[in-house]
């Protein structure tokens, strides 16, 4: 029974899920809406409820399949507030979207039980298939447009990409298996030196970083990333980018401080090198892009390297950083998502062109993406540029042991540079664009819209401006994943 | 030589065997029929053979592509029976946590079959 109240704050999202799956069969449309709200209330209710639990250290379920920790903890939390704008964005929006209301809200759900479940796994088998839930999952929210060939190429291509990264992930879970004889992380943990010396091991856990690596779309992974941006529901598309990415982070984060802490020497440079890829590919990438939701693609690929950084300076001050980052760039994310899901549906097009004079149609649409924006180039006193900060402080501190970290601040710095251009480029357009043969009417953004993306550029400022609070958070989970 | 070595070379004359033993027959299959029954096509033998009646109509039809839901829908039920099987043998042993367990698979699973069927996807039309 104890094992089920720990794995409580899963359970209660799997059957809100299952509930709106079976209640979606009988209510009538105008009672769809009604259904949306329902489960993100209950969203709200299971994140208040996340902060009854009081994991003194980490707490063991299941025969040590599942942890929780502070860790834990706050990422559940950053993935319940995910996932409940991403609901509020899918109901905001919903007469654009064929398909089932109820069927696209409760595969959210179960996309978002998985991530909560990536954050407890403390065994390959439930990393594996955690994360397994979550990337079936959005196989088929890729695709939810069916009728739309944008949508349905983005499937094929995450499909196929997906199941490549899956192999490589459970070849690695094998070999890594088939050196220790266990899929345990605490077993993991304390093996001897001996066993840790084993190439089988090595060789497991760089496939396992292979298919961590996809969910982050961090470089030479990444390919997947601008197509499936482009062609997926904005939703989805908001949900692809911040839940799937902190997935990734959240596994690779104790994988490689509590299951392996061997790998901690020995992936320092892989992780540098992916870090420092990453960030120049997706922004010099991102330069001559005209799509929007192209643009945040690569944009997706350059913050995973930011939070590599973060990660690969294996101090507590670059995960909190990474945290801290993650937190920021949800909420930035989102916001801009929101104003693309609405230029969408008023233009069909999401390319510079069609946000022309959207300070004159939209007010608040045209703040929002400025917003986001100028968050996302790490502007003060906005949450992007706290996140920045902070991943570059804990980089020029590891630099002192690993001169390699100056020359990635280098890449950084000047990632930051170039990509002031593209992100500015987008305010440009908003507010000096010119508009072409569009008709500019005044756009009116439905309310639940309008709530979120009042809510996200709140957040956006509050993280910039009192990070103490989201950093104390940080500090406290990673504590409990035993980094000093 | 020593004895890993010869195992492995029994492994290569078994392979050698395998692949020469099929190449061998086709070969004489082939020799038996150039000299046998060499070809002698005609309108009437290159013909479809359609249990003798004249052949019409196109051979790549396209086929309902409907039945894949049902493929779906009688997974339900196959991967039922897999796990009910083994429930069921061992029933009397189990503790009330096993059968609980095994209740809320079976409800899942039913979800799916009532979802499916509110959707009309068990209507053939």
């Amino acid at each position: 029974m104890n094992d089920l109240v720990l794995m409580g704050l899963e359970g209660a999202v799997l059957v809100t899920g299952l509930a709106v799956l079976l209640l979606d069969l009988w209510i009538t449309p105008d009672q769809r809406r009604l259904l949306g709200f329902g489960a993100i209330a209950t969203l709200g209710v299971i994140f208040c409820a996340s902060f009854a639990y009081l994991p003194d250290g980490t707490q063991y379920a299941f025969g040590g399949m599942y942890a929780l920790d502070e860790f834990a903890l706050y990422f559940k939390r950053f993935f319940l507030i995910a996932g409940m704008f991403v609901l509020l964005l899918s109901v905001g929006t919903s007469h654009a979207e064929e398909g089932g209301q109820g069927e696209y809200l409760s595969l959210s759900l179960f996309a978002l039980a998985g991530m909560m479940f990536c954050a407890s796994a403390a065994n390959l088998a439930l990393l594996f298939v955690s994360l397994e839930l979550v990337t079936v999952t959005f196989y088929v929210l890729v695709g939810f447009q069916r009728r739309r060939l944008a949508s349905l190429e983005a499937a094929i291509k995450y499909l196929i990409i997906g199941a490549l990264s899956s192999a490589f992930l459970v070849y690695g879970i094998a070999l890594i298996y088939g050196a220790t004889g266990t899929l345990d992380f605490r077993q993991l943990a304390s093996l001897p030196a001996a066993v840790m010396e084993s190439r089988i091991l090595w060789l497991g856990a760089l496939f396992l970083f292979v298919g961590l690596g996809f969910k982050m779309a961090a470089v030479p992974f990444q390919i997947w990333a601008p197509d499936v941006y482009q062609g997926a529901p904005p939703s989805t598309t908001a949900f692809l980018a911040v839940g799937s990415k902190a997935a990734g982070f959240v596994l690779l984060l104790r994988v490689l401080h509590q299951t392996l802490p061997v790998l901690e020497t020995r992936w320092l440079h892989l992780l540098m090198g992916v870090a420092g890829l990453s960030i120049a590919y997706g922004v010099l990438c991102a330069i001559p892009q005209r799509s929007l939701k192209r643009l945040l693609g690569y944009s997706s690929i350059a913050n995973a390297g930011y939070l590599l950084i973060g990660v690969a300076t294996l101090s507590a001050a670059g995960a909190t950083a990474a945290l801290y980052y993650l937190a920021g760039y949800l909420y930035t994310v989102l916001a801009a998502f929101i104003v693309i899901a609405v230029v969408l549906q008023h233009t069909g097009r999401d390319d510079f062109d069609s946000l022309a004079g959207l300070h004159q149609r939209s007010p608040l649409l045209a703040a929002g993406l400025t917003f986001a924006m100028v968050s996302l180039a790490g502007i003060p006193p906005l949450a992007g540029f706290f996140g920045k900060f902070l991943v570059l402080k804990a980089a020029l501190a590891a630099g002192a042991e690993h001169p390699g970290f100056y020359w990635l601040l280098g890449i950084a710095v000047v990632g930051v540079v170039i990509s002031l251009y593209y992100y500015f480029g987008v305010v440009r357009a908003v507010y000096w664009g010119t508009p072409g043969e569009q008709p500019a009417g005044p756009i009116r953004v439905e309310w639940p819209l309008q709530v979120a993306l009042y809510l996200a550029m709140v957040a956006i400022l509050w993280l910039g401006v009192m990070p103490n609070q989201i950093t104390n958070l940080a500090e406290l989970a990673v504590k409990s994943l035993g980094l000093r | 030589m020593t004895e890993q070595t010869q195992s492995y070379l029994f492994l290569a004359v078994l392979l050698g065997v395998a692949v020469a033993f099929p190449l061998v027959m086709l070969g004489l299959a082939r020799l038996w029929a150039t000299v046998y029954s060499p070809a002698k096509p005609g309108p009437a033998k290159a013909a479809p053979y359609e249990c003798g009646l004249e052949s019409t109509g196109d051979a790549w039809v396209q086929l309902r592509s409907g039945y894949y839901l049902y493929a779906i829908v009688f997974l339900i039920f196959d991967v039922e029976a897999l796990f009910l099987l083994p429930f069921a043998v061992a029933f009397t042993s189990l503790p009330v946590g096993a059968f609980v367990a095994i209740l809320v698979f079976l409800l899942l699973l039913v979800e799916g079959l009532v979802w499916a069927w509110q959707k009309g996807v068990l209507e053939w039309n």
